[in-house]
């Protein structure tokens, strides 16, 4: 087998079966979608995962039509258009196309009525996401951005109810207008470089730059990329979208749709702009400050939620903020870390989501204080729940915290190192509180959380319990695999994105566990005990401080005020901020 | 390519936002968003533009006549496509949210905030 022939098979497989399913889905029996698309995402992990080996050995390059750069018989001009895999891109890829198959195992059933368009969209969502990974042409990239963005709008207004549509409106709307910026981006670099292809643009680049025009560009392609992966203050659309979206599209919304952005960022600026000095400096300095307060903001509002799909979805933000840390890095251990914790971090967020689906299921709500004690007899499911609430919460164990020794190796500062720790030991903390509250009926005087906005709500209930189980428990178990088989690949492929021809060093991740690695579960265990041994406040000194306590959470809860006027405003603000910071 | 050109794009885009941030009504809201994505079209088409050159269609026109450039133009078009399905979106959540709530304003339409 040819590699380089199989690479579009990557895309056309999920976009031919789309099509065919929203032909005939309606003469068929409503499993048969199912199947064929749990088959057609297995195949497409495999073949990604194949691939990936295969470009150990350099970047698979697929040309369509047969357009290579020789055609033009001029240096310089590429008048085709390609797909690239790099090891780290076809991984990246892989692991979309696994969290689509578990996700549609996980909807076995649940999208019984409506033919087949459920799994049609999610199909283009995964094509969509695969060309973004193996694109090497800046407006291909965009295009697969914009087509990315139109499939997740769709799936997550889906339910037509209030807050699904309401929800949907300020995802669309802020998405639409990160794609805009990402166009005129992509325009103003096509002016000064005159290609689209990322390898001929970075030599352009190297010789151009510092260029203003080129450093204005960048900033409008990464704020597109930053608010699709929800960094602050581009982040307000994601709690509203991920709440209220179906469970099986809410698994891909946090476990890999959002990171895409970031690793979006990471390879443009590791192949498009490495030799631009300017954008080099503005990616470790303003994009890791973003990546502190987006960890920060995510985790004081997590511990303040008590719907759990907006937990999760506020958790998601904080680690997304701990990800672009390792991105902001540029560096080969930064590459690896966030390649690891990408793949640990979806697993596990996956499988919260898919947790919440099942109370949405079984007991018509997710919120933690109203379902006090009603998850007694799902036990299972509450074992579960723990164990991904503490692999959040830094437990020394598989992909997550070899992942994050890496992040905060790349991060070069203690102090900063331990306000990631703080903020995913804070997500952590809201998971295992919540499972204690549902599963245990343990409690203590809720805090600040009691004022979060909730709802009730429904998910269709008459899957059974084990069929939903199973991709949940799958998922937590490749979590917790040791490392130490795929270190060295992983090293080696993010080695490979930075430099591709091979100089680079490489970082290997290591699970080794010592005394400092309890550090982050002993502080999400000591949050956890606060929060459930708190008592009502009685005395005048105690009602004090709680009023103190709750001011910073009330001022961020006023902030995300679920009003899509604010978000968009908020962006011009994060724009003028990345500007200033260039200025 | 003139200053007018990235003028033009800039206060587009400019009042476009401020529309967007402004408005009472989510038709009206879609309307500026659409005047956002005309700034990235008056850019565009600005970034292609030579002076004293043709359409990039050499039906009857020898190769090497100048011409202006066809890439970005493409690039417009697939957006418009592309735009023209979202915008399409957009209008049909707008009316279910309407048929739901009978109102359109945003300052009534906030996700998980109509049960206090």
């Amino acid at each position: 087998m040819n590699p380089v022939q199989l690479l579009p098979v990557a895309v056309l497989l999920p976009l031919g079966l789309a099509a065919l399913l929203l032909a005939i889905a309606h003469w068929l029996p409503p499993r048969l979608a199912d199947g064929a698309s749990v088959l057609a995402s297995l195949g497409l992990v495999a073949l990604c995962g194949w691939l990936a080996v295969q470009a150990l050995h350099g970047p698979v390059v697929h040309w369509f039509g047969g357009w290579t750069p020789r055609v033009s018989g001029r240096p310089d001009v590429v008048l085709g258009i390609g797909f690239s895999a790099d090891p780290m891109s076809a991984v990246v890829a892989a692991f979309c196309a696994l969290l689509f198959a578990l996700s549609f195992i996980f909807a076995w059933g649940y999208f019984d009525k409506i033919h087949a368009h459920f799994h049609v969209l999610m199909l283009l969502f995964m094509a969509a996401m695969i060309g973004f990974c193996l694109t090497r042409d800046l407006f291909n990239l965009f295009v697969w951005f914009e087509l990315m963005s139109i499939s997740a709008f769709a799936l997550t207004a889906y339910p037509l109810g209030r807050s699904s549509l309401e929800g949907a409106l300020n995802f669309t709307v802020t998405n639409a207008l990160a794609s805009f910026l990402m166009l005129a981006g992509v325009g103003l670099l096509y002016a000064r470089t005159g290609t689209l292809d990322f390898l001929t643009m970075a030599k352009v680049i190297a010789r151009i730059a510092p260029d203003p025009v080129i450093t204005g560009g960048f900033v409008l392609v990464a704020t597109a990329l930053l608010t699709k992966a929800a960094i602050v203050p581009f982040h307000m659309w994601l709690a509203d979208a991920h709440a209220v979206a179906p469970t099986p599209v809410s698994v891909i919304f946090s476990g890999i749709m959002v990171g895409l952005g970031l690793f979006g960022v990471l390879k443009l600026t590791a192949q498009v702009f490495a030799a631009d000095a300017q954008v080099l400096a503005m990616v470790h300095g303003g994009l890791f400050a973003l990546g502190i307060a987006t960890a920060l903001t995510g985790g004081l509002m997590a511990w303040a939620q008590r719907h759990l799909k907006r937990l999760l979805a506020f958790s998601t933000i904080s680690h997304l903020g701990v990800m672009l840390t390792a991105v902001a890095a540029v560096s080969a251990t930064g590459a690896t870390g966030l390649l690891l914790y990408l793949i640990g971090h979806g697993l596990v967020k996956g499988a919260l989501f898919m947790i919440a689906g099942i109370l949405l299921a079984r007991r018509n709500s997710v919120d933690e204080l109203a379902l006090h004690g009603q998850g007694r007899t799902l036990w299972p499911v509450g074992v579960v729940m723990a164990v991904a609430g503490l692999l959040l919460g830094g437990l020394p164990a598989g992909s997550m915290y070899a992942a994050s020794d890496l992040i905060h190796e790349s991060a070069h500062s203690v102090a900063l190192m331990f306000v990631l720790i703080f903020a995913a030991s804070l997500t952590g903390a809201a998971v295992l509180r919540a499972a204690c509250r549902i599963f245990i009926g343990c409690s203590g005087a809720p805090g600040v959380e009691v004022t979060a906005p909730t709802e009730r709500g429904r998910e269709q209930a008459d899957r059974p319990l084990w069929l939903m189980l199973l991709p949940c428990v799958l998922m937590i178990a490749i979590a917790v695999l040791p490392v130490d088989a795929v270190a060295p690949f992983m090293g080696r492929a993010a080695a490979l994105l930075l430099q591709p021809d091979g100089n680079a060093a490489t970082a290997i991740a290591s699970d080794h566990v010592t005394l400092g690695s309890f550090f982050a579960l002993a502080l999400t265990l000591a949050l956890l005990a606060a929060s459930l041994m708190r008592e009502r406040p009685t005395r005048r000194f105690a009602r004090r401080v709680g009023r103190v306590e709750r001011l910073p959470f009330d001022a961020l809860q006023f902030l995300h005020s679920g009003l899509v006027t604010d978000y968009v405003a908020w962006m011009a603000i994060g724009v003028a901020l990345l500007a200033a910071f260039l200025g | 390519m003139s200053i007018l050109a990235w003028c033009v794009a800039a206060w587009l885009f400019g009042i476009g936002v401020y529309g967007i941030v402004t408005s009472r009504h989510y038709v009206h809201l879609i309307g500026c968003l659409a005047v956002c994505q005309s700034a990235t079209y008056v850019l565009l088409l600005g970034i292609g533009f030579r002076w004293h050159a043709g359409p990039p269609i050499f039906y009857d026109h020898p190769p090497g006549t100048p011409a202006v450039d066809p890439v970005v133009q493409a690039l417009v078009l697939t957006d418009i496509v592309v735009s023209a399905a979202m915008t399409a979106l957009l209008l049909a959540i707008a009316l279910q949210v309407h048929k739901r709530r009978g109102t359109l304003d945003p300052q009534h339409l906030r996700p998980f905030r109509q049960e206090k």
